[in-house]
């Protein structure tokens, strides 16, 4: 119980949904008592640019971090700010949503454990009503008997508000479990339907035609000595590799151009850590459980690898609340990636193509709910200019519902032509997640509109916050790069030509040949 | 047992340990499951028809084994250490080891004669089947099926005993340390030697900073966020810091390659045998090591473990002999153990960015790498204008597989005292020994070779060595805290500019 009222410190009194409402009682005592209990985890949360708010009882606090307790498997660990008001208010719209996106989200038991939950409440305010009363009366002179009739009323109306309680903390359990598998809405320009149906949106360039046998990116990588996944096999399983000679001046060339490229846009440049809490994983909306996961768990510990960069970026501003005029916040954050890859396999999964670690430099945006379209428009606009200068042949596809990842509002993909593989093959994806994101890492801002008028209990002065808009998208993912670039600049001779915007991050190398062994 | 007879297909014939375990092996079968045939490797395709190393199987997890069951084997010299037992002896009191060099040789005798037992038995069961093939009365041939029956029996039996006392001695000896360098100085820490000295401390006009407060004021990491979202000691990089990570791996790559390294990247998980190969204890309470949940992997603490594996169980030509690699890679560290002072912001941290040199060579060769290795960081920390000072580091502060090792201690004015930055450590044939990393002399035949491979002279175990080219958190420590100026701005080293876009002042940021 202390692990859910306490985290729900976060969720400010002036937060409008009824979500809010539910959960502000406060906080009981033993709650308090309990705190002690995992005061290990304890870190004070430094909000980042929310000082001028910190004097605002409403505003984020020392939120202990929901850590692994001795709660059962089931018991979710943090809590989503779902929406449910607004779910049950258009039930139809989310019941064909949940559909063409191919999910498996239960809306009935959703809106039926949320109506159980809202009745819970009212049961438990009622009683929690009776028992002021009985308090109130008690406070007068009274006759010995009737004092003592008053005291067992007390008595008995707290056992069962203690035992509502219990039940109602299980019902919210229950009704997080099963409402976080509800996908984002959808934009309604996506096509509704399954991959066939995406949509294209551009074409940029043409197949490139070669007068000459070609070769794909794996003979290319060991004819000139860039790549070894024979001994990477032995040392750390199938679909590692070593990248060797020109590779590793080619990956940082890449890495190093696509940063300064993108930077010039106002893009905060970032490293990652690559070992995040599972917690976060999840808040981000992916699975880092289960046997389908393709996140590696770290044993012994309740953190796990990234699969993107995505994930802890996302977590930087975790519970706090932004000033508006620090929106939007732009970043470009390179890491390293790690995917299990579990159940992948095929002619996709050959070389470079699939594997389970790999470079990304990752862009993300925080910005205001009425600004993300733009945004998405900007992120797709600077993929395809970067993959425009590098002289690739792609397209940008607006993928179909069933093709959405449950975070997702909608989904531009840039699928780039491959010609060794003989197929176009995705090279980025760019995100639109609403505030499915936002509300379940905790990140508001505070309008800076002038004051409302008709706001409650003294905080006048403070407009209530909103959750922010996050996006995510691909700036470059080396390995895939990798595949283009060798494929498509193959030469006659065996070697690859370097495109020439990335020549001067590579020390002037222009052509790529093969070694003399 | 199809374990260690299939591992020892890797030890050539003319390897004198070698003798103790060539028995046939029949339980093949048993494992291909987990059989993955090794592509002869790198620079071998000459000498493919040779029958030294040849589709040598991974010794994987075989699921049922025990725990104690040792999944790989060193190719330990024990002959070499029952005969140099008294040198043995001191180097393990200076070093400050653990290891029970008494056990290891009784162990070894007791093998040894377990071995004898098992030789004479086989022969006698060699007369036997030779005494059948003749015509021969039929009680006689019945009494001879008993005694082939019997000898049989017992020799199941006792090779099932020495396996477990080859497991055994494996686990022990394991932690016999490599011998020590004749030069180092024996004794603790404050026995290590200064080498050389570079610079002196920079004379400050005003307040200083250390990098955590110079980091806060201008923005360039955030150790507060990663808490949350990772744990202590995790940090994300941002703004200038991040050109300087990268400027400052790009120069050092493009620095060492110059002298002939070959630039690598490299898997950061890897098999957990790997990581026990190369000298590191993946497991127990206080490893440094992070285990992946559910899989026999675990993430490197540094690219000298993938790198130290890419030539695992092969047999390189010593004309390839330097190999000489320059490896990027993200290190990973659990740090257990770790706390106080030195654990300040960047000094000591869970995940980081480095480069690292390894080499492999002859034998003969590895103490002129060992000075190059050191020269080379030297040069790179000179060029960087810091002050600092390389120890030859005492006999009780070597790792095991150390044969010598240097350290480089920089002055960080923040810190208020001298950090390590780097080491540079001569393994000799301590990793190849356990990789299998071998190489043929070219030298011309020997004579007097046996069995028909009179044309190929006898492999020997190449040297390894590894060195720190740039840590980079460590090395943003001393940069920040050394090039602080009065305003608060932090000027960034001529040699990194060219990588940085030119940029010359990390300036405070208007916020």
């Amino acid at each position: 119980m202390g692990l859910h009222t306490l985290r729900l410190a976060t969720v400010p009194l002036t937060f409008s949904t009824f979500t809010s409402r539910l959960f502000l009682k406060p906080i009981p005592p033993n709650t308090l008592q309990t705190l002690g209990q995992f005061s290990r985890h304890v870190h004070p949360r430094k909000p980042f640019l929310v000082r001028a708010f910190s004097a605002s009882p409403a505003a984020v606090q020392e939120i202990p971090p929901t850590q692994a307790s001795d709660s059962s498997a089931a018991r979710p660990q943090w809590k989503a700010s779902i929406d449910f008001k607004w779910i049950r208010d258009n039930k139809e719209a989310v019941e064909i949503n949940i559909k063409n996106r191919n999910s498996n989200a239960d809306l009935g038991g959703v809106i039926e454990l949320y109506e159980n939950m809202v009745n819970l409440q009212k049961e438990v305010e009622g009683i929690r009503e009776e028992r002021n009363n009985v308090a109130k009366k008690m406070k007068g002179k009274l006759e010995p008997s009737e004092r003592e009739r008053l005291v067992e009323e007390g008595k008995s109306l707290k056992e069962s508000l203690v035992t509502l309680e219990e039940d109602l903390v299980k019902l919210q359990d229950e009704l997080q479990q099963v409402a976080r598998s509800i996908p984002n809405m959808t934009h309604p320009d996506v096509p509704v339907g399954g991959e066939d149906s995406s949509a294209i949106r551009k074409e940029v360039g043409s197949p490139r035609e070669f007068s000459f046998p070609i070769k794909d990116h794996l003979q290319l990588g060991k004819d000139l000595d860039l790549i070894d996944f024979d001994s990477a096999s032995e040392v750390s399983g199938s679909k590692f590799f070593y990248l060797k000679n020109e590779a590793v001046l080619l990956e940082m060339a890449l890495l190093n151009w696509t940063l300064s490229e993108v930077m010039k846009k106002g893009f905060t440049p970032l490293t990652t850590p690559e070992i995040v809490r599972s917690s976060i994983v999840e808040k981000c909306g992916f699975q880092p459980r289960g046997d389908n996961t393709q996140v590696y768990s770290i044993d012994g510990t309740d953190q796990c690898l990234i699969g993107t960069a995505e994930i802890p970026v996302g977590g930087i501003h975790m519970d706090s609340i932004l000033l508006e005029s620090a929106l939007p916040l732009k970043y470009i954050a390179f890491s390293h990636c790690f995917r299990t890859e579990a159940g992948a396999a095929g002619a996709a999964t050959k070389g470079l193509y699939r594997v389970h670690q790999f470079s990304k430099a990752e862009m993300f945006v925080l910005c205001r709910p009425e600004d993300s379209e733009t945004f998405h428009d900007e992120l797709i606009q600077i993929e395809e200019d970067l993959f425009t200068s590098l002289g690739l042949h792609f397209k940008t596809l607006d993928m179909a519902t069933a093709d959405l990842g449950a975070p997702a509002y909608r989904k531009f993909d840039i699928e780039a032509w491959m010609p060794g593989l003989g197929r176009y093959g995705e090279i980025s994806s760019a995100s639109n997640c609403t505030d499915y994101q936002s509300r379940r890492l905790g990140i508001r801002y505070r309008p800076s509109e002038p004051v409302q008028t008709g706001s409650k209990k003294g905080k006048a002065s403070l407009p209530a916050t909103k959750f922010v808009h996050t996006l995510n998208a691909t700036a470059c993912a080396v390995p895939r790069m990798m595949v283009c670039l060798l494929e498509n600049y193959q030469q006659d001779d065996g070697s690859v030509v370097i495109p020439e915007p990335l020549r001067p991050f590579m020390g002037g190398i222009e052509i790529i040949k093969p070694k003399l062994r």
